[in-house]
């Protein structure tokens, strides 16, 4: 690589790596697929980026069979009473509705669980960002003492243990051997598919519903600024949700790290410097995805609040200040300054974001 | 818009084809230049305090902008576009080495100029859909930089915070985020000497970026303080003064 950098070539070379990304076929022959596995026809929906998949995890039809069933394995935690799908139900948007998700002995976790949904497309994973790879994502919880409390070893001990899952990983991956890579590149797959794209917005973005006007009264509000202008140079009394929650690739986030003024000190939880180490990160978190967001209660990194109109109450009031507070949160100008009927209409278009068909796909569902 | 994607399209079909052409002729030389930042003329990173010339004390926390159409003016007066079919770059100062790549024809050079922001017919209407996950503009690669498809793309974000006078805390923010068509700006530097690229050669030149004179000009100047936001809205003329400003940012160490 250091030659390539004298060479002149390496622009050459990228110009060749952006090329060939294009000229991937999701549904054409699958290269790194193992020899005996089904390539999986992965729908990308209309509006929706390129979904990367990582080279050496090609989705297979059996690959996605058997993460499937190994999300709702509860064979993967101590006692086997708890499976991924434990903590991220179907009819939460495959998220928790408790606050914080009780794990093995009702060791309580820290955080509120994130909602599953179009995970193809987020580029980092849990709320501080500790996991590059959804792969690596999956290698956490079950070893996790609040989580499943299983240490890997045992885990893959049990999976050899049964017939059927040897069998599975025969299918999906050319031979029997189970090991935690491939357990987690299973799961992935299966993720992978969780796509949600039959909302009431999308069916408006495709020009195949309208929207009532209180709900479209609420998107104009969702992509107009924050604030009176009289105080907040550029307000339009707008929500300011678009910022952070990006209708770019029409996922409604930006994916990015960010202090939304929920606290001014960070004792409890130093959110992505957790992670990161640095002071400048504290009291940030991911910015999650809208998609399904009247589903997925509670809200917030802890689930300290109970209901959309309780979270719009908090953006409402700008926030308190911190060092790391962002600097879209209105706390020096007065907040939102919205009215009840705006924030009404705002709530109603947040409910245009809920797929109800998603979460009732069978293939998604507790195959067990 | 259309001679946009076709130009994608094509850069896709000949990357599959033939990733490397053969003939040493078809190959330009690259410049690199990284920008370097800097407050008043002095070495500046991101989370530094520093005091701006009204006497704020203020810190930037976040500074992206777009730069795009990278040209370079030959010893004749010609000005030369990249050899890229589409030349925008995402310059981030959060990045250890933010900087700009570029292939040129081999030849001498006497100045370069470029756009800060994204030309018109690919900003508005564009999707970052259409374009790989990791492009510039692409849906994350251009993460926090889209407004909306009618919008187009945030071509400058400048936030911070600052203390108002006499005060030394910072809890007045500082948001300035311009975009939208009429914010595009052109800027042109001379070289301080004839620059030479060789093909197949990569040309290493620094740039300067003083993130203070975006605040103060010769004929103008922002109080932080005063106007601490604009998200380039209706009536709200300081992105506008903002981006003129910036033009003169930009040196060579």
């Amino acid at each position: 690589m250091s030659r390539l950098k004298h060479s002149g070539l390496l622009p050459l070379l990228l110009l060749c790596v952006v090329g060939c990304s294009r000229c991937k076929d999701p549904e054409g022959p699958c290269d790194n697929c193992p020899p005996a596995a089904t390539p999986y026809a992965l729908e990308i929906p209309p509006l929706f980026p390129p979904m990367d998949i990582p080279e050496d995890n090609p989705l297979t039809v059996e690959g996605v069979r058997l993460g499937r069933f190994l999300f709702w394995e509860k064979g993967l935690s101590l006692d086997s009473s708890i499976s991924c799908g434990s903590c991220h139900l179907p009819s939460s948007g495959f998220s928790d509705p408790s606050a914080l998700s009780v794990g093995v002995g009702g060791a309580l976790g820290t955080r509120n669980s994130m909602a599953l949904v179009n995970l193809g497309w987020a580029p980092e994973y849990f709320w501080d960002g500790r996991a590059l790879t959804l792969e690596e994502q999956i290698l956490i919880p079950v070893p996790h003492p609040d989580e499943m409390a299983l240490d890997w070893p045992s885990a893959v001990d049990r999976l050899k243990a049964d017939p059927a899952y040897r069998e599975r990983f025969q299918a999906a991956f050319g031979d029997e051997d189970i090991t935690p890579d491939r357990t987690a590149k299973a799961i992935a797959q299966f993720l992978r598919t969780l796509i949600s794209s039959e909302s009431k917005y999308d069916r408006w973005r495709r020009g195949e519903a309208t929207l009532t006007a209180s709900e479209f009264n609420g998107y104009q509000i969702f992509i107009r600024e924050g604030g009176d202008p009289e105080t907040t140079p550029g307000g339009q009394f707008g929500g300011d949700c678009f910022h952070c929650h990006s209708e770019s690739g029409v996922q409604f986030s930006d994916y990015l790290y960010r202090n939304n003024g929920l606290d001014a000190h960070f004792d409890a939880d130093a959110g992505r410097a957790g992670f990161t180490g640095s002071p400048l990160d504290s009291g940030k978190f991911k910015v999650p995805t809208l998609r399904n967001v009247a589903l997925t209660a509670p809200y917030m990194h802890d689930g300290r609040f109970q209901t959309l109109e309780e979270v719009v109450d908090h953006y409402e009031t700008g926030g308190v200040f911190s060092t790391t507070v962002d600097p879209f949160m209105k706390y020096s100008t007065g907040g939102l300054v919205l009215s009840p009927t705006q924030k009404q209409d705002l709530v109603a278009f947040l409910h245009t974001l809920t797929d109800t068909a998603f979460i009732h796909r069978p293939e998604f569902q507790d195959p067990h | 818009m259309a001679p946009f994607v076709l130009g994608l399209v094509m850069l896709a079909g000949w990357g599959c084809q033939d990733p490397i052409p053969s003939g040493p002729s078809d190959i330009p030389g690259t410049l690199w230049m990284e920008v370097d930042l800097q407050w008043n003329g002095e070495p500046f990173a991101l989370n530094e305090n520093v005091v701006d010339h009204l006497g704020h004390t203020l810190t930037l926390n976040n500074l992206q902008m777009y730069i795009s159409e990278v040209e370079l003016q030959d010893m004749d007066g010609v000005w030369h576009r990249t050899a890229r079919p589409e030349s925008v770059h995402l310059l981030d100062f959060k990045t250890p080495q933010p900087h700009l790549l570029e292939a040129f024809p081999e030849g001498t050079y006497q100045a370069i100029r470029f756009g800060v922001g994204i030309p018109e017919e690919i900003n508005r209407g564009t999707d970052p859909a259409l374009f790989p996950n990791d492009h510039p503009m692409g849906f994350l690669g251009s993460a926090g930089m889209f407004w909306t498809w009618s919008t187009g793309y945030i071509f400058m974000k400048y936030e911070g915070r600052a203390a108002p006078l006499g005060s030394e805390v910072m809890n007045s923010p500082i948001a300035y985020h311009c975009g939208t068509d009429a914010s595009y700006r052109t800027v042109s530097l001379e070289f301080p000497y004839p620059i030479y690229i060789g093909a197949q050669r990569r040309l290493e030149f620094p740039l300067a970026f003083d993130a203070a004179k975006v605040l103060v000009g010769p004929e103008d100047s922002v109080d932080v303080i005063a106007d601490p936001l604009t998200h380039n809205g209706p009536n709200d003329p300081i992105a506008a003064r903002l981006m003129d400003l910036l033009t003169q940012a930009w040196s060579f160490q």
